[in-house]
């Protein structure tokens, strides 16, 4: 029982990671119908953001607070310098252009910084764990769940009370009556890039304060678990990015733990032969956003 | 005149990449992106530091010019098979394949029909000789470091082991298995194994298995590389596991060491140990004062000791003639490098070399715990 509560715990931590890329990487598609293959790049830059702060003498963190700038900026400099020429243009030239980001910024990773991981040595405390009942849990996992659940919190806020947020949502219902009512494009798209990278840059620093090194490939793998959980939440639905990234967390880590040594090896088939399983019965994702895009 | 001139231009430029009748030409596969371009950039550094020595004192042994075909092969192991083709046609009568077995496999494929003789950068899983004769390691292979590993663990105690694997790649997962087998052959016990994937986002669960294992181990081995192994020791650490962790060579860069308290302890095997006044620390102080850099890993050292291995191989030979080299170089003994001897003569074309165990301390740096030759008679099969 101790072992599955820490497992469960293991699965929330790794899920939330997935639901704020997701979330992310949903904000921006609901907008603009750009499925942003660089977010992970966002992530990435983050990572980097902290490890250069450290390395010229900031603490941890105000390390950490920028590399949240750093994803900030990273994602308005890339709605700014590749997107927004290319606004209205079809989902494959917009998809193609995220490639083609996401590859350039990877070799400027690797050539400007380096090709290997650079180390972040955050402070001992950081990984150490507690003792609740006969459970021992890690400081990090926990930290990422109520990071996370902070992070949720205040997007909701964002969304539901503040101008821009409903900006944003009606956006995603029907931009072109947005635009027609008055209100600036470019900002609400600044906005949704500016949210997507926030969200990117809180995955980061989770990510590194867990992992302990970046490299250009960081972002990579996470967003494209990512992008799964947007497709089984529904491509271009907030609130199924967020169940998609828990419910693929969730399915990692179980099956991680749980499967008979043999079959481990095919954990990630079976991850997504449990993802297709669902979008056969549910083709519009768990929670389908209202303009209904199929997955 | 127009015509002329693009003639002669064409002349001249042909001219000017040309290689003479006698240059020993060695192709170089060299990843300068992905995940080999850690390993291949510093090996592919030392290997041209020490081209550049040998062709300021007349070529390899002093008689033989050589010139470098160099290739990028993005860590694809597709573009590698290609790459290697090119440098074939080009002339290329010696390759040097990237540093990893699969890479090297493929290459040697493409070699075999003219025996081409193959050696990979540090690539250790002893299967990759296994494709023909004209293939060769250079760096100790993953059954000589788990063997040597292993008796040390045993020495120290240790008595159940358990493997974290990942059957993605030969190397992550033969190394652990060759210290298991090795760990129980002198009466240990592996009471436990994980595997994991290449890149895996999280290490949670599996440390959660491993701390609620019923019969816990006192030594977790694994051959996991940058950024697993990072993501791997913050996971445990993290949890509370202070059970001590030992690893293959892989280890052995600065981008661990630099991880702080968390790989405080842990031990690692390795190539070579730059001891002060030793031909290694003389190598060292060489590169840095001819290029600037520091080299904080045995991948240049291991490039600077394939050039000493094609150099003794075609001084045994007496020709460069690609299968008179290759069975030149099998049948080597007790050959001078700058790491450490090697021997090909009497194994299967892995070089047996001595190993190092190294223990990483919390200040960032390794320090030097034992320097051993595996007894071929014992060595895991692989």
């Amino acid at each position: 029982m101790d072992q599955l509560v820490q497992q469960l715990i293991n699965a929330l931590s790794l899920g939330g990671i997935y639901a704020m890329l997701a979330l992310g990487l949903a904000i921006v598609f609901s907008i603009v119908r750009l499925i942003n293959f660089a977010h992970g790049e966002i992530m990435t830059f983050g990572g980097y953001g902290i490890f250069l702060s450290m390395v010229f003498g900031f603490p941890p963190v105000a390390a950490l607070c920028i590399g949240l700038g750093a994803a900030v900026v990273m994602a308005l400099a890339m709605e700014r310098a590749a997107f927004r020429v290319m606004r209205g243009a079809d989902v494959i030239s917009l998809l193609i252009t995220s490639f083609a980001v996401s590859e350039i910024l990877k070799v400027l990773f690797q050539n400007g910084i380096s090709a290997r991981p650079v180390p972040i040595s955050f402070p001992s405390a950081w990984s150490s764990s507690y003792q609740i009942g006969g459970m021992t849990i890690g400081v990090a996992p926990t930290a990422s769940i109520f990071v996370t659940i902070l992070s949720l919190g205040c997007l909701t806020f964002v969304l539901r009370r503040l101008a821009i947020g409903m900006a944003m949502r009606a956006a995603a219902e029907d931009f072109d009556m947005l635009r027609m009512l008055g209100v600036r494009a470019n900002r609400v798209v600044a906005a949704a890039f500016a949210i997507s990278g926030l969200l990117a840059g809180v995955a980061a620093v989770i990510w590194t304060a867990q992992r302990g090194s970046v490299d250009p490939m960081m972002g990579f793998f996470p967003v494209l678990k990512a992008f799964i959980a947007t497709v089984l939440g529904g491509l271009g639905s907030l609130g199924g990015a967020v169940l998609g990234g828990f419910v693929v967390g969730t399915l990692e880590v179980l099956t991680q733990a749980f499967l008979p040594d043999s079959l481990t090896p095919y954990r990630d088939a079976i991850v997504l032969s449990a993802v297709i399983a669902v979008l056969l019965v549910r083709p519009d994702g768990l929670l389908p956003a209202r303009s209904g895009t199929r997955s | 005149m127009t015509l002329k001139s693009i003639l002669l231009g064409t002349a001249i430029a042909a001219l000017g990449t040309a290689s003479s009748a006698e240059d020993y030409i060695i192709g170089v596969m060299s990843a300068q992106s992905g995940y080999l371009a850690p390993y291949d950039g510093p090996a592919y550094a030392g290997f041209k530091f020490c081209i550049d020595e040998k062709m300021a004192n007349g070529g390899l042994n002093g008689t033989t010019p050589v010139k470098l075909i160099v290739k990028d092969t993005r860590s694809d192991i597709a573009v590698g098979v290609q790459v290697v083709q090119e440098m074939l046609d080009d002339g290329a009568k010696f390759i040097v394949s990237s540093a990893d077995a699969d890479p090297t496999i493929a290459a040697a494929q493409i070699t075999a029909a003219d025996m081409i003789p193959t050696m990979t950068f540090a690539g250790t899983a002893p299967v990759l000789t296994q494709v023909g004769p004209h293939v060769f390691g250079s760096y100790p292979a993953d059954n000589q470091q788990g063997a040597v590993l292993a008796a040390y663990a045993r020495d120290q105690g240790f008595e159940k082991a358990w493997l974290l694997t990942s059957p993605d790649s030969a190397y992550t997962l033969g190394g652990p298995r060759y210290f298991g087998e090795a760990f129980e052959s002198l009466g240990g016990a592996v009471v436990g194994e994980s595997t994991y994937s290449l890149n895996q986002p999280d290490f949670s669960a599996i440390v959660t298995n491993i701390q609620n294992a019923d019969d816990a181990p006192d030594v977790i081995a694994t051959w996991a590389w940058e950024p697993d192994f990072p993501a791997f020791i913050r996971a445990l650490r993290g949890a509370g596991v202070e059970t001590q962790v030992m690893g293959g060579d892989v280890l052995d860069t600065p981008t661990v060491r630099g991880l702080g308290d968390v790989v405080d302890g842990v031990v690692h095997t390795s190539g070579g140990f730059p001891d002060e006044g030793s031909a290694y620390a003389d190598f060292i102080d060489r590169f840095k004062a001819s290029t600037g850099t520091v080299p904080d890993n045995n991948y240049y050292v291991n490039g600077c000791d394939i050039v000493d291995m094609i150099e003794q191989a075609l001084a045994a030979a007496g020709t460069t003639d690609p299968a008179a080299v290759s069975a030149a170089m099998a049948e080597l003994e007790d050959g001078t490098a700058t790491m450490s001897n090697f021997t090909f003569k009497g194994t299967d074309r892995m070089p047996l070399r001595e190993v190092v165990v190294a223990r990483i301390r919390a200040d960032g740096e390794k320090e030097f715990v034992l320097r051993q030759l595996a007894d071929p008679e014992t060595l895991p099969k692989p």
